[in-house]
C-alpha cells in the first residue's frame, strides 16, 4: 500500500492512496464515504446512510462494495427518483419507467415493506425486473433474511444464487451478481432463524480510483470557504501559549 | 443496549427527570462531569482489575526527540500507547485541525508491537491524516505543549526545585491534545470489532485509555528533558502536583454533530445519568458515610470552581453562578436535616427552587459522588448498538408517525420557521478542510448545501407532508412517495423508544451557542475546567487529580 502525501490538514480520514495497488477502508471510513457519496450523487439523507450501510456491509464480508457502488453512481448521476425507484405492485417491483432499479432504493423499500403484504414473505416470488450493481441488494436481503428467518433466492437468466444462514454464496457472489445489470426474481422460503455469522472475513480492499471518484461525489455535499467562514472556525484567541 | 424504563423499580420511576426538563441546551451547556463519565468508568476499571501498568521502550533524546511505548497489560489483552516526541518550532504551533506537526503524536496499538510495527508506525503516526494506520491501531492522537507551563516546569525540575504551585493551578496541564481519533479512521480498527471486549463496552474507553496514557507521557517527558539539562541537579516532579495536573484537550465544532447525529448513544448516556439521579433520589434514609462523602465531593467541587477560569464572557457568568450556588450549597448543608424522610430527594427539590442551572447540575454530579454501589452497574449500559435501530418499520401507519410527531416532537413543531431569526445559520462541511462549520444564511452562500442537523426542521417538514398524506398508508408508501424525508422517519422511529434522543432546541436560531452541545458532551467525557475560547472552540482538562499509572498500583484510585 503506497500513500501519497497530500494536504493533510483536511479535517477528514478519507486516505490518500495514489496507485493501481489495493486500497484498504476501515467499515466506518467506507460507510462515511460512501454516504457522503450518496448524498452528492442526490439520494436523500436517509437513502444516502443506506448507501452507507450496504457498502460498508460488503466490505466487511470481503466484497469492495464501494467500487460497485462508485460504478452504480456513475451510471446513474443526474436520473430522476422516478427512474430509479421500484413500483411495488402484486405483481412485481418494476420501475414504472422501465429504467433498471436503484438497488439501494430496491433494498431499502423491500426492508421498509418487510412485515407488509406485499413485502417478500415466505412462499412469494417477486419479479423485479433490471437492477443496476445487484450485487449491492445482497445487504439487504441479508439483513432481513437474519432478522425475519427467511431464505432467499435471488436468479436470473442462467443463474441463481441463495441468501440464507449458510454464507457460502459469498465465494460465488462477486462472479455471479458483481455485474452492472441483471434482471432479477426474488423468491423467499422460510428458513431457521439465525444470528449474523460471526467470522472474521477480512475486509475488503477498495481501489485508488474509487477512493478519488466517490470523493468527487462527496465535494458536492461541502462548500467552498470563504473569509468569513476561515474566520469563525476556530479559536479567536492564540493557541501558542 | 437501551436502559429500559419498564425494567426501571416503579419507585425509582418516578424521580425521573423526563426529557422535555433535560434535553434543552442552556441545561445541557451546564453539565458537570459525573461518577458516570468515561474517564472514570476507566479509571475504576484500572484500579478493580488485574491490570499491569509499565513502559517498556523509552529512547528519547536529550533535546525530547524519540519514542517511548507504555504499556496495560491483564491476563487477557494488552494495550501499548506508542507516543513519539516531536521537536516543533513555536511558530507551527497550532490547536486547529489544520495543523500539520505537534509536540507529540501517538497511537494505542492493540497488543505489544514488534520493532517492526514500530518503525510503521513512526512513518504513519508524526503526520496524522496524511499517514494511515491499520486494524492493529485502536486510536491517532496527537498533543501540544502548554508553552507556558511546559518550560517553566522543565525549567524548574533541571534547577533542582519543584515548579510554582499558582503556575500549575493556571494552566493545569503540561500538554492538551488536539485530537484523539478512534473507530476506525484512518484505517484504524472498527469500533464493531472491539466493542465486545468488556473493558471496552463502555463509550469511548480506548480514547481515554489512549489520554490517560498521553498524561504518564507529558510528566515523563518534561523530567527526562529536565535531567538532560539538568544533570544531577535535576529533580523530579513532587508527587501532589503530579496528581493536580491533567492533559488538556483543544476542540472546535467538529465535535459538537456528533450528539445530534448519535441519537441512541446519546439516549443511553442520558438515561444513565438521569437513572442514577433517581435511585439516589429515591434512597428512604441517608447513610453517615454518603453524607461524608457528599461534604468531601462538595469540598473537592469548591476548590474546582476556584481554579476554573475562562475569558469568555458566558462562562465568565457561570462560574459566577456556580462559585455562589456552591458557597449556598455549603451552607444548606451546615443545616441540612438528613434525618427528614426522603432526604436525598429534598435536596435535591431545594437545588432545583434554589440554584441556577449550573448550580442543579452540578449538585447532580454531588449526590451521585457518594452512590457507587447504587448507580455504578449504569455505566453497562451507555454503549449503544446502533445498527439495531437503523431499519425503519415501514408497517407503522402514517397516522401513528403523525401521533408520535405531534407528541413527542411537540416542541419542534412549536417552533415556527418561516422567521429570520430561527432559520438564523445553517450547518456544512468546508470544501476546503472538510470540517463542519457553521453559517449565517443571510449573508454566506451554501445553505443549498445545509448537513441534516437541525432535526425540528425536518421534522416540521416531515409532519407537514404526513399531515397531507393517506393517515391509513404505511410509513413504507410514504418513503416511496416522499424519499427525502427518510431521515427524518428514521428519527421519529428511535425517538419512540429512545425518550432521551433529541435535544430539544432549534439547532439553527440565531442564538443557538455550539459550546452548549460541546459542554455536554465533554462532560460524558469526565472533562473539567471547560473553558470556551469562542462560541465554538472549547478547551477542557481531563484526568486532573487522578492517578498516575504508579498511584494505580499502590491502590490510590478513585
Amino acid at each position: 500500500m503506497s500513500i501519497e502525501s497530500q494536504d493533510q490538514t483536511r479535517g477528514d480520514s478519507t486516505p490518500f492512496f495514489s496507485d493501481t495497488q489495493p486500497a484498504s477502508l476501515s467499515c466506518n471510513e467506507a460507510a462515511s464515504l460512501c454516504m457522503k457519496a450518496a448524498r452528492g450523487a442526490d439520494m436523500s439523507w436517509g437513502m444516502a446512510e443506506e448507501a452507507g450501510f450496504a457498502a460498508a456491509w460488503l466490505v466487511s464480508h470481503g466484497i469492495d462494495g464501494p467500487s460497485h457502488l462508485r460504478a452504480h453512481l456513475e451510471r446513474v448521476d443526474g436520473r430522476d427518483w422516478a427512474d430509479l425507484c421500484p413500483t411495488v405492485t402484486p405483481d412485481g417491483w418494476h420501475n414504472a419507467n422501465g429504467q433498471p432499479a436503484c438497488p439501494i432504493i430496491l433494498g431499502a423499500t423491500m426492508c421498509d415493506y418487510a412485515a407488509l403484504p406485499e413485502g417478500p414473505k415466505t412462499g412469494t416470488t417477486i419479479a423485479l425486473g433490471p437492477v443496476s450493481a445487484p450485487i449491492l441488494l445482497v445487504p439487504f436481503l441479508a439483513e432481513l433474511a437474519q432478522s425475519n428467518a427467511l431464505a432467499f433466492k435471488l436468479a436470473w437468466d442462467g443463474g441463481a444464487i441463495c441468501i440464507d444462514i449458510d454464507e457460502t454464496w459469498r465465494e460465488t457472489a462477486l462472479a455471479s451478481v458483481g455485474v452492472p445489470q441483471l434482471s432479477l426474481t426474488l423468491s423467499a422460503k422460510a428458513a431457521e432463524s439465525h444470528k449474523p455469522f460471526a467470522g472474521s472475513t477480512p475486509n475488503a480492499q477498495t481501489t485508488a480510483a474509487t477512493i478519488a471518484a466517490l470523493n468527487t461525489f462527496a465535494k458536492r455535499t461541502t462548500v467552498p470557504a470563504t473569509e468569513a467562514s476561515r474566520a469563525s472556525a476556530g479559536s479567536t484567541l492564540s493557541d501558542n501559549d | 443496549m437501551s436502559v429500559n424504563t419498564s425494567s426501571l423499580a416503579l419507585e425509582t420511576a418516578r424521580y425521573m427527570r423526563p426529557a422535555s426538563e433535560v434535553m434543552h441546551l442552556a441545561r445541557m451547556g451546564s453539565s458537570h462531569p459525573t461518577r458516570l463519565s468515561f474517564l472514570r468508568v476507566l479509571l475504576r476499571r484500572l484500579a478493580s482489575s488485574e491490570w499491569q501498568i509499565d513502559r517498556p521502550l523509552w529512547n528519547v533524546d536529550a533535546t525530547g526527540v524519540g519514542h517511548g511505548v507504555y504499556r496495560v497489560k491483564s491476563a487477557e489483552r494488552t494495550y501499548s500507547l506508542v507516543a513519539f516526541a516531536h521537536d516543533l518550532p513555536p511558530e507551527m504551533r497550532s490547536d486547529r485541525v489544520i495543523a500539520t506537526a505537534w509536540d507529540a503524536t501517538f497511537t494505542l496499538f492493540d497488543g505489544d508491537p514488534t520493532d517492526e510495527d514500530i518503525a510503521r508506525l513512526a512513518e504513519n503516526v508524526p503526520v496524522q491524516e496524511a499517514g494511515r494506520i491499520s486494524p492493529s491501531e485502536l486510536t491517532l492522537a496527537r498533543a501540544n505543549r502548554s508553552v507556558r507551563l511546559f518550560e517553566h516546569v522543565v525549567t524548574a525540575l533541571s534547577q533542582g526545585r519543584q515548579p510554582d504551585v499558582a503556575e500549575i493551578a493556571a494552566v493545569g496541564y503540561l500538554m492538551r491534545t488536539t485530537a484523539v481519533y478512534g473507530s476506525g479512521k484512518f484505517g484504524a480498527s472498527d469500533r464493531a470489532d472491539i466493542a465486545e471486549r468488556p473493558e471496552l463496552a463502555a463509550p469511548f474507553q480506548v480514547e481515554m485509555l489512549t489520554v490517560w496514557l498521553i498524561r504518564a507521557f507529558t510528566v515523563d517527558i518534561v523530567e527526562h528533558i529536565a535531567a538532560a539539562k539538568g544533570g544531577d541537579t535535576a529533580v523530579k516532579l513532587d508527587r501532589d502536583i503530579r496528581r493536580s495536573l491533567g492533559v488538556g484537550n483543544s476542540t472546535g465544532l467538529g465535535m459538537a454533530p456528533f450528539i445530534v447525529r448519535h441519537p441512541v448513544l446519546l439516549n443511553n448516556w442520558m438515561m444513565a445519568r438521569e437513572e442514577a439521579l433517581a435511585r439516589v433520589r429515591a434512597q428512604p434514609t441517608a447513610q453517615p458515610l454518603a453524607i461524608s462523602d457528599l461534604n468531601a465531593a462538595l469540598a473537592a467541587a469548591v476548590t474546582n470552581a476556584e481554579v476554573w477560569h475562562s475569558e469568555h464572557p458566558v462562562q465568565v457568568r457561570k462560574l459566577h453562578d456556580l462559585r455562589r450556588d456552591l458557597a449556598l450549597l455549603s451552607a444548606t448543608l451546615n443545616t441540612w436535616d438528613w434525618n427528614a424522610a426522603h432526604p436525598w430527594d429534598a435536596l435535591w427539590i431545594w437545588g432545583t427552587q434554589t440554584l441556577t442551572f449550573e448550580g442543579q447540575e452540578a449538585l447532580l454530579s454531588l449526590v451521585l459522588e457518594p452512590h457507587g454501589a447504587l448507580v455504578d452497574d449504569l455505566a453497562d449500559h451507555m454503549g449503544a448498538d446502533e445498527a439495531a435501530s437503523f431499519r425503519i418499520n415501514g408497517a407503522m401507519p402514517v397516522v401513528e408517525l403523525r401521533r408520535i410527531l405531534e407528541t413527542d416532537y411537540a416542541w419542534a413543531l412549536a417552533i415556527d420557521f418561516t422567521t429570520p431569526e430561527n432559520v438564523a445559520r445553517f450547518w456544512y462541511v468546508s470544501e476546503e478542510k472538510l470540517e463542519p462549520r457553521l453559517g449565517e444564511r443571510a449573508t454566506e452562500d451554501g445553505a443549498t448545501l445545509e448537513q441534516p442537523l437541525c432535526i425540528a426542521r425536518l421534522i416540521s417538514e416531515l409532519h407537514a407532508t404526513a399531515r397531507s398524506f393517506d393517515g391509513t398508508q404505511s410509513v413504507a408508501a410514504l418513503m416511496l412517495a416522499h424519499p427525502e424525508h427518510r431521515f427524518a422517519v428514521r428519527r421519529v422511529q428511535i425517538k419512540k423508544h429512545h425518550p432521551y434522543a433529541e435535544v430539544q432546541d432549534n439547532l439553527i436560531a440565531a442564538d443557538m451557542l455550539p459550546i452548549d452541545l460541546l459542554r455536554c458532551k465533554l462532560a460524558f467525557f469526565g472533562a473539567s475546567q471547560f473553558d470556551p475560547r469562542s462560541d465554538r472552540w472549547v478547551r477542557i482538562n481531563l484526568f486532573a487529580g487522578a492517578p498516575f499509572p504508579d498511584d494505580i498500583k499502590a491502590g490510590g484510585a478513585t
